[in-house]
């Protein structure tokens, strides 16, 4: 693998401490000993049910949020340990598309104007050359000029996807943070919006880091993938070997959850909810709803091995789990 | 499923139009729908956001918005037309699973007394005899503790639990039907799973029909018997649901399902938009974006054809090819 455009190391992130005169909130540990490399160009994957910490993760790596603990390193450089805004200002090569663009823009503001002020706050300031910016970003994302004078009310689903990506295309990234970037939209958008991002990474040379919590995507798009559960990686491969032979019961189970055009239930279903961050399961925190825990499982924390090159797996009983070829679907 | 002659269908949607007084104009919603759920059949309504799926099961449920009115059509449920003959309303027979659990509960009451309101309103006997259904219920909707489950409020369950505390709420009154408006679509693909094999077993226990709305064709293909595709407010396909996903006929369900990531060779897309239903174009509603329309699609709106095997097409040119770049 070449060396990673953005990596981590041992990264704990904590939410929500607080303390009061009488009484104390403790934190909880959203991200909790993550480590990730991603190499400059691919797509990175990031699936897990809601709450196991994958926006936390993308807000921390994009200086969002402070870390508790570890490093995160930017094409080779350590840009953790600092105060926000230095932060922020450290990663300004990494952008972040929220979920829902729409609820990221003023809705007062024409489009335009928007766009503008996300130039100005960057330094660019002349008129001209804004404007040339915005008009080249707009067509780049399949949107014509005249956008630019809408308000976003105005616009549909799709056309919000877009002007998100153009917002941050602006600031001309190296890596770009997609939350969710097809929730809630339709099929044939959808397809629209996964074209166009495979079309800006290759002309703009970026990389991403997908969040997505659909499976059928995640596998048409991404390169590599990370299984995330209850603020820890469990498995990470390639995305091709991770769909092909999942090793993580967990990821098993996620895999078979997703429903299938052919209609095939693929295996045994996950019981149960994801468990609080505020009650973390010892040892493998994914025991009490693994069909495979044995009793070490509730005592011992697996650590992560190398199941096959580049395909890691936190799970003491992997060697047990069966290997069948999922059919491509 | 559709075509077989008996029993007589449990819904039936006759040629339904809903049409809306808006500032833009005259909005017609839906126009012409047909559909019928036999009983103990599960019936998957799909089609992309705005076509029209969320009013007709309003209109199913008799909570059309004011401004609404049916020019045309009839909605027959158990034999009686529920539109004309408001005393036949069929409240309490047709049970309700909305698409956001976060939304449908009111925060500052407890669950509980939520659902007994709409069984006193609704089902026959005591507040006694009601708690003790409910609690059977959320035994069969396998919500941890029913007991205990009573005295919460919303907020203390998950959003699986919320599903399955609504799913026993649309099954307090003994309803015949089960209407659900994307029930799963704010869930994790676990939960989700979950929910879904909930549903089935239910239905398979209790003998009761479904009526499924959804976008997803995943999920259709594990729950629906058979499936009416909607474009823009009108059946552009229906049949058995292993037929249609397998071997799709409207030009608009063959790219719609050409965009799926699991099938799609490249992503492609549908050219265009959803017309707004103040601007319905004429005709076939969907030549504006179909790459086989033809001068004549613009015509008229093509008429449903029935095809062996169950299914009916509303295209006279089902048979033609799409040009390869489309699907390629
Ligand atoms: N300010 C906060 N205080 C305490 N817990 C929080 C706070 N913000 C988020 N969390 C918790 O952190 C966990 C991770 O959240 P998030 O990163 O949003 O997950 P995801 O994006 O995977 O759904 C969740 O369990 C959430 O409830
Ligand atoms: N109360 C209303 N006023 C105006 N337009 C409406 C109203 N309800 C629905 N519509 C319009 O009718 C069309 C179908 O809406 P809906 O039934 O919600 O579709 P779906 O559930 O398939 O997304 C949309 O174009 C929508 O904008
Ligand atoms: S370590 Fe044990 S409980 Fe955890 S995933 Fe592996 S088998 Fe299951
Ligand atoms: S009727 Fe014409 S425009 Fe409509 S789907 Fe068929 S070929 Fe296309
Ligand atoms: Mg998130
Ligand atoms: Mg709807």
């Amino acid at each position: 693998m070449p060396d990673p455009i953005l990596a981590a190391r041992g990264l704990v992130v904590e939410l929500g401490g607080r303390r009061r005169l009488f009484r104390s909130i403790p934190a909880v540990r959203a991200v909790d000993g993550v480590d990730l490399a991603v190499a400059p160009g691919e797509t990175f994957g990031i699936v897990g049910e809601s709450g196991c910490g994958k926006t936390t993760l993308a807000r921390t790596l994009l200086g969002l949020q402070r870390e508790a603990a570890g490093e995160i390193l930017l094409e080779g450089r350590v840009v953790s340990g600092q105060e926000p805004v230095a932060a922020r200002r450290m990663r300004a090569a990494v952008q972040y598309v929220h979920q829902d663009p729409g609820a990221a823009l003023d809705p007062w503001w024409r489009v335009g104007r928007t766009l503008a002020e996300g130039l100005a706050i960057h330094g660019v300031t002349d008129r001209a050359e804004q404007e040339a910016r915005i008009a080249e970003t707009l067509a780049a994302v399949g949107l014509d000029a005249a956008m630019a004078a809408r308000y976003p009310h105005e616009l549909s689903g799709g056309q919000q996807r877009r002007i998100g990506l153009a917002r941050i295309l602006l600031l001309r990234p190296k890596v770009v943070i997609l939350d969710e970037p097809t929730a809630g939209l339709d099929l044939s958008v959808q397809a629209a919006v996964l074209r166009l991002l495979r079309d800006l990474r290759a002309r703009f040379g970026l990389t991403y880091f997908f969040i997505s919590h659909d499976l059928s995507v995640v596998r048409r798009v991404c390169d590599r993938v990370a299984v995330m559960y209850l603020g820890r990686i469990v498995e990470e491969g390639s995305a091709e070997a991770l769909f092909r032979e999942p090793r993580h019961p967990y990821t098993r189970a996620l895999l078979a959850a997703a429903p299938r055009l052919d209609g095939q239930a693929a295996g045994p279903s996950l019981p149960g909810d994801p468990p609080s961050l505020r009650a973390v399961p010892s040892g493998c925190r994914f025991h009490p709803r693994c069909a495979m825990a044995v009793p070490l499982c509730a005592a011992q924390d697996p650590a992560s091995e190398a199941a096959a090159p580049d395909h890691i797996v936190a799970c003491h009983r992997w060697r047990d789990v069966p290997t069948e070829h999922r059919d491509a679907a | 499923m559709n075509d077989s002659p008996m029993p007589s269908p449990l819904l039936a949607v006759e040629a339904l139009s809903v049409h809306l007084r808006t500032d833009a104009g005259l909005a017609r919603i839906l126009d012409d729908v047909s559909l019928t759920v036999p009983p103990g059949r599960t019936v998957g309504v799909v089609g992309e956001s705005g076509c029209g799926k969320t009013t007709l099961m309003r209109a199913i449920l008799g909570i059309l918005p004011r401004s609404a009115f049916v020019p045309r059509g009839a909605i027959r449920f158990e034999g009686r037309d529920i539109l004309a003959d408001r005393a036949a309303s069929a409240r309490g027979r047709i049970g309700f699973v909305p698409q956001d659990p976060y939304l449908s509960l009111n925060p500052v009451f407890r669950a509980g007394d939520q659902i007994l309101e709409i069984m006193r309103r609704h089902a026959p006997g005591t507040r006694r005899d009601h708690r003790a259904k409910l609690i059977e219920l959320f035994r069969a909707v396998q919500l941890p503790d029913p007991e205990a489950a009573l005295e919460k409020y919303p907020h203390q369950f998950s959003g699986g639990q919320r599903q399955r505390l609504l799913i026993a709420a649309a099954l307090s009154c003994d309803p015949a039907l089960v209407v659900a408006d994307e029930p799963t679509t704010a869930l994790d693909v676990t939960t989700q799973r979950e929910i879904l094999a909930l549903l089935r077993r239910l239905a398979a226990e209790r003998g009761l029909s479904l009526l499924f709305v959804t976008h997803d064709f995943g999920v259709l293909a594990a729950l629906c018997d058979s499936v009416t595709v909607l474009y823009a407010g009108r059946v552009a396909e229906s049949g058995p649901t292993r037929a249609v996903l397998d071997d799709p006929r409207h030009p608009y369900t063959r790219l719609l399902l050409a965009c799926h990531p699991d099938r799609a060779s490249d992503l492609t897309g549908i050219p265009g938009t959803v017309p707004a239903a103040t601007a319905q174009p004429a005709g076939c509603r969907f030549h504006p974006r179909c790459p086989i329309a033809r001068a004549d699609c613009a015509n008229a709106p093509p008429p449903l054809l029935s095809l062996p095997g169950g299914r009916s097409i509303a295209c006279p040119h089902h048979a033609d090819a799409l040009p390869e770049p489309a699907l390629a």
